[in-house]
């Protein structure tokens, strides 16, 4: 890890700006930037800590909104009894992120920046494409792990639990910006696509920072629910996410919004499936017809076909879970 | 009837659990480690490696060297660039013949990390053809054939014969502290402080390297982060690294690898490839067992030819039969080399024997359970190698009581029923399983003899002081051999001291590996103890030394008289005692996703006598949970002779959530020259989950022949299935 030196913010505005200087990163929990630091693949020479700032721990409820602040961690949303009533999707998602030890120092923020876990995205020996090289190295190499949607030019699967069940609730960011200027950005719209940029994973700008997550309150918040498949039961990403969220009038489905998780490179909204829910009572069969069409336009790698059958079935299960 | 346990003299230290000797220092975070130690003008290490698999090295060009910088390349080994094992054929420093990716090239070190990470190094390699398929290998480093009666004869009495294979993966021993030394010149010789496993390994090593006499060159062991094997021979690279950086600079240099080096350039478990052909006859008695054995050595013989050995020694299982041919081969390949990890080659071929076990039970459509109570090993049955096993041989009470503790008949017509209906709804499948292993401790056949090991004891003015090189590694050494010589003594546990291993204080009492520290080492302290306490008669400590002066007393390895082993042709009495085990596995299924759950463990393991009940079931718990996680999750991923997973996110490794609950028993059949009859626990507890695992996937209905079962691997036979089945 490279020498950096180490500054306490006592405000967020404070922080964007020096953080805009050349080689600043802000630092919340810390937990993906330590990697980051520790791979070689951030080498900051500032390293700006927002720990001190007031009130950035709090979760709060305003005007129907859950608004959570920049240090609230995965544990504090995951035990928040109006997030697990309202938002339980959410809340779920914090939960079965990381490990118990990772969860009470990561920030939600930070589960939502955090950068991919590409194999060849974090060997420091290797040029990725994300890194400026060539070539989507997975393409013909070990992939496994990557995506089964929207692959071609690089195929890093979003890694956060958080984002796709806070798009359930069309979420947004409110952040800061070095100039002391705010604005408030769509989860919808936060992240970046690789076609568009295939070096970075959202819009935010050099010294940027989220002040806070909102989540407005919706119709069937407490008929979501978030899935995931790993390999190991805890301190592990996923293999395949996904957040489905429904609105019911009686047994029928009024609305419905599903979105994958550790599927594509950002987060992906299914609307096709989304529709054909509508109106519909969920039972086995329904539920099953809707997770097919999820993954009808799916184009799994060399490796990663399982993907397909595995998400296929958590779908369907998403969907009778969030009735 | 097998015997039952005997109930030696009621003992007071010895069956306790008192609080491990370093316990309070690790929890409370002051035990230092490798790392955590500092050194006036300390130097931090760097290795350059190749990045070709084979190929030649050309000669290297740096960029800008920042001032103070120290650079070593082979030219600058003063002794035989070799690191000094079995065979001197591993180069400390490449010279020009680079055999595998990550093989150490040049080191650099420099007081300042930044300036050191900044130095920028250019190998000019010429690849060559590189060999990384095993089975086209045509370079052995070792082949060990073990006959016994006669094949043909055998064959001809079977009236079925059973034929398979069954492969095993590499797997990273993954010990929590990663590889670390630190390297202090002295003034005519060098210091070493380092996370090891076998300090006299390591003295040998430098000896040879750097062309020192052996008192030159002092090893002192810190306390060590777990070794899982994967310290017993790497340690004496790495310190030879740190050496030569520190006698060229003059400067103490400390070298700590962090994970993902260590996941590239160090051993690992060898990859397997066994070949079963099986005579039974209808009755379910073995008659003929044809057995062939290649491992992947890598790229040099480090420890293969040994591992390769306990391998073919344990490859028939517990199970008796008079016609036996085990070939063994260890085969070069262009990868980085396999070495020492728990179980040493036992847990591969005992994986593909009881895998193999279960399909004939299925080719002869008898109850697997009722073949392995038919062909157990018993009391005065002999081994593949012809020795003859005494009463301590518990391989059916082992069988017996994981069978009755894990309710293993009920449970599995449970499970059909309950699968009968799964594979109606979709919902999870149950599978049971079950695996009968058994476990040499110690070195082999006369291994020991040639080790000829020593352990010495030191009166203090309170008690005594324990000198042996034997490590505390995580597994309780200092614990257990206090207890053996409190014990012996009729002290308090409290008046016994452990000696740091440091090559300038302590005897030569072996490595510490091969599950030996206990049944041997401890049964020399024990003999020491015995002379201790015949040198004080009714004197107190303090009154002995005020009167004789100091005291200290060397006892040396002491061959069982019984004991024979012919090396030459594999015969004879290949390990003087063997524990026993049993290990029962459920498993669900989730047929859709592929993922597999451990629900339930049951192990039953004879170890002669628990010195240490809590420690001792420590062992089986985490061997159990190591094993499992061989069997289901830990794949070393290899593309162009390199680990393409060197990281923690990719190579899974089982957490708390992913380790089931584990019903243990510990049986006690004492081994007569083993400390209060106690046998080795270190490795046997990894050798039973794999084909425990893999033989419950089997009852669900999934055909796994190879490990790592991964999810992808699973998710295949689940279509599969299905398609079968419409």
């Amino acid at each position: 890890m490279k020498r950096f030196e180490f500054v306490e913010a006592s405000s967020l505005a404070q922080a964007a700006k020096l953080a805009a200087q050349p080689n600043g990163a802000v630092r919340a929990g810390g937990i993906d930037l330590m990697d980051l630091q520790k791979e070689h693949l951030a080498e900051p020479d500032r390293v700006i800590s927002i720990r001190r700032v007031p009130g950035a721990a709090e979760i709060r409820e305003e005007g129907g909104a859950l608004v959570i602040g920049p240090l609230v961690t995965l544990a504090q949303l995951a035990s928040h009894p109006v997030a697990l009533a309202k938002w339980k999707a959410v809340a779920v998602a914090a939960g079965e992120a990381a490990s118990p030890q990772v969860r009470n120092q990561a920030t939600v923020i930070g589960n939502l920046l955090q950068r991919p876990r590409c194999w060849y995205f974090r060997n420091e020996l290797l040029q990725c494409a994300r890194k400026g090289g060539p070539d989507c190295l997975s393409q013909e190499g070990e992939n496994r792990y990557h995506a089964i949607f929207e692959n071609k030019d690089c195929a890093i699967v979003h890694a956060s639990n958080v984002s796709p069940a806070a798009m359930l609730f069309d979420g947004s960011v409110k952040t800061v910006k070095a100039d002391g200027s705010r604005r408030e950005i769509p989860l919808a719209k936060l992240f970046v696509k690789p076609e568009v940029d295939i070096t970075k994973e959202h819009v935010l700008e050099a010294g940027e920072v989220v002040e806070a997550l909102v989540l407005p309150a919706k119709a069937g918040g407490d008929h979501s629910s978030f899935l995931a498949a790993r390999e190991k039961s805890a301190f592990d990403w996923p293999l395949f996410s996904l957040a489905v969220r429904l609105e019911m009038s009686g047994n029928v489905v009024k609305a419905a919004q599903i979105v994958f998780g550790a599927a594509a490179p950002t987060p992906l909204r299914r609307e096709k499936a989304e529709a054909a829910l509508v109106g519909k009572a969920i039972d086995e069969a329904t539920a099953r017809a809707a997770a097919a069409l999820c993954f009808e336009d799916a184009t799994p790698m060399t490796q990663n076909g399982y993907k397909v059958a595995m998400g296929t079935a958590l779908t369907a299960r998403a969907i009778l879970a969030a009735v | 009837m097998p015997p039952r346990p005997r109930r030696p003299r009621p003992l007071s230290v010895v069956g306790t659990s008192p609080p491990r000797l370093e316990g309070a220092a690790k929890v409370a975070g002051t035990a230092r480690y490798v790392d955590d130690l500092e050194f006036p003008g300390l130097l931090l290490g760097r290795t350059i490696r190749s990045t070709v698999p084979r190929g030649e090295l050309l000669g290297w060009s740096m960029g800008r060297r920042p001032r103070g910088l120290h650079v070593v390349s082979a030219a600058d080994i003063p002794g035989r660039n070799a690191i000094a094992l079995l065979e001197p054929d591993q180069p400390c420093l490449v010279r020009r013949e680079i055999r595998h990716a990550a093989e150490p090239v040049l080191l650099l070190a420099h007081e300042d990390r930044d300036a050191l990470a900044s130095v920028a190094v250019e190998l000019r390699e010429r690849p060559r053809k590189a060999q990384l398929d095993v089975r086209a290998s045509r370079s052995f480093c070792k082949e060990i054939l073990i006959e016994k009666g006669n094949l043909s004869r055998g064959f001809a009495r079977a009236d079925r014969i059973v034929e398979g294979e069954y492969t095993t993966g590499h797997q990273e021993q993954l010990y929590v502290e990663t590889q670390g030394v630190i390297a202090v010149p002295e003034k005519d010789g060098v210091t070493i402080y380092g996370s090891l496993q076998c300090p006299y390994y390591v003295q040998k090593a430098l000896v040879e390297l750097l062309s020192l006499p052996p008192e030159r060159v002092r090893i002192i062991q810190v306390e060590t982060g777990g070794g899982f094997g994967g310290k017993e021979e790497y340690p004496s690279m790495i310190a030879g690294h740190a050496a030569l950086l520190a006698l060229k600079s003059g400067r103490p240099v400390k070298l700590v690898y962090d994970r993902s080096e260590d996941m590239l350039a160090t051993t690992k478990r060898h990859p397997s490839i066994v070949r079963h052909k099986t005579g039974v006859r209808r009755d379910g008695s073995l008659t003929a067992m044809q057995i062939d054995v290649l491992l992947d050595a890598g790229a040099y013989v480090t420890l293969s030819p040994v591992v390769l050995s306990r391998g073919v020694l344990h490859a028939a299982g517990p199970y008796r039969c008079e016609d036996v041919q085990i070939l063994g081969r260890a085969a070069m390949t262009n990868t980085p080399p396999n070495g020492a990890f728990r179980g040493f080659g036992a847990p591969q071929t005992q994986f593909a024997v009881e895998v193999h076990m279960e399909r004939i039970a299925e080719a002869l459509g008898i109850d697997p359970l009722e073949l392995r109570r038919r062909n157990a090993l018993r009391p005065g049955d002999t081994t593949a190698t012809g020795q003859r096993l005494g009463a301590d041989c518990s391989a059916l009470p082992c069988l017996e009581s994981a069978v009755r503790r894990s309710r293993f008949v009920a449970r599995r017509r449970a499970i059909e029923k309950h699968n009968a209906k799964a594979r109606v709804s979709g919902g999870p499948l149950r599978g049971i399983g079950l695996a009968l292993f058994f476990h040499g401790s110690g070195f082999t056949g006369a291994g020991e003899v040639k080790l000829a090991s020593r352990a010495a004891l030191e009166l203090t003015p309170t008690g005594a002081r324990i000198l042996v090189a034997s490590t505390e590694i995580g597994q309780g050494t200092r614990t257990i051999l206090s207890q053996i010589v409190a014990e012996e003594l009729g002290w308090p546990l409290s008046r016994i001291e452990v000696a740091d291993p440091d090559t300038r204080e302590v005897p030569d009492s072996g490595p510490t590996v091969a599950s030996r520290t206990c049944m041997i080492v401890g049964e020399i302290l024990r003999r020491c103890a015995q002379s201790l306490k015949r040198a004080l008669g009714r004197m107190t400590p303090r009154q002995y030394l005020a009167k004789n002066g100091p005291l200290v007393v060397t006892e040396q390895y002491d061959r069982p008289k019984s004991m024979h082993w012919d090396d030459v042709h594999y015969r004879g009495d290949a390990y003087g005692a063997y524990g026993y085990g049993c290990d029962v596995i459920e498993l669900e299924i989730d047929p859709v996703t592929a993922e597999v759950r451990p629900a339930e463990v049951t192990a039953v393991q004879d170890i002669g006598r628990a010195i240490h009940p809590v420690l001792a079931a420590g062992q089986i718990e985490g061997g159990t949970a190591q094993g499992i996680a061989f069997a289901l999750a830990e794949e070393v991923v290899m593309r162009d002779g390199r680990m393409a997973n060197a990281q923690l996110t990719n190579y899974a490794v089982p957490t708390p959530l992913d380790t089931p609950p584990m019903q243990v028993e510990i049986l006690e059949f004492p081994y007569g020259h083993g400390p209060f009859g106690a046998k080795g626990v270190g490795e046997m507890p990894i050798d039973g989950p794999s084909p425990a695992v893999v033989n419950a996937l089997r009852h669900a209905g999934l055909d796994i022949r190879d490990i790592p079962a991964v999810p992808e691997r699973i998710a295949g036979l689940v279509d599969s299935m299905r398609g079968a089945a419409t």
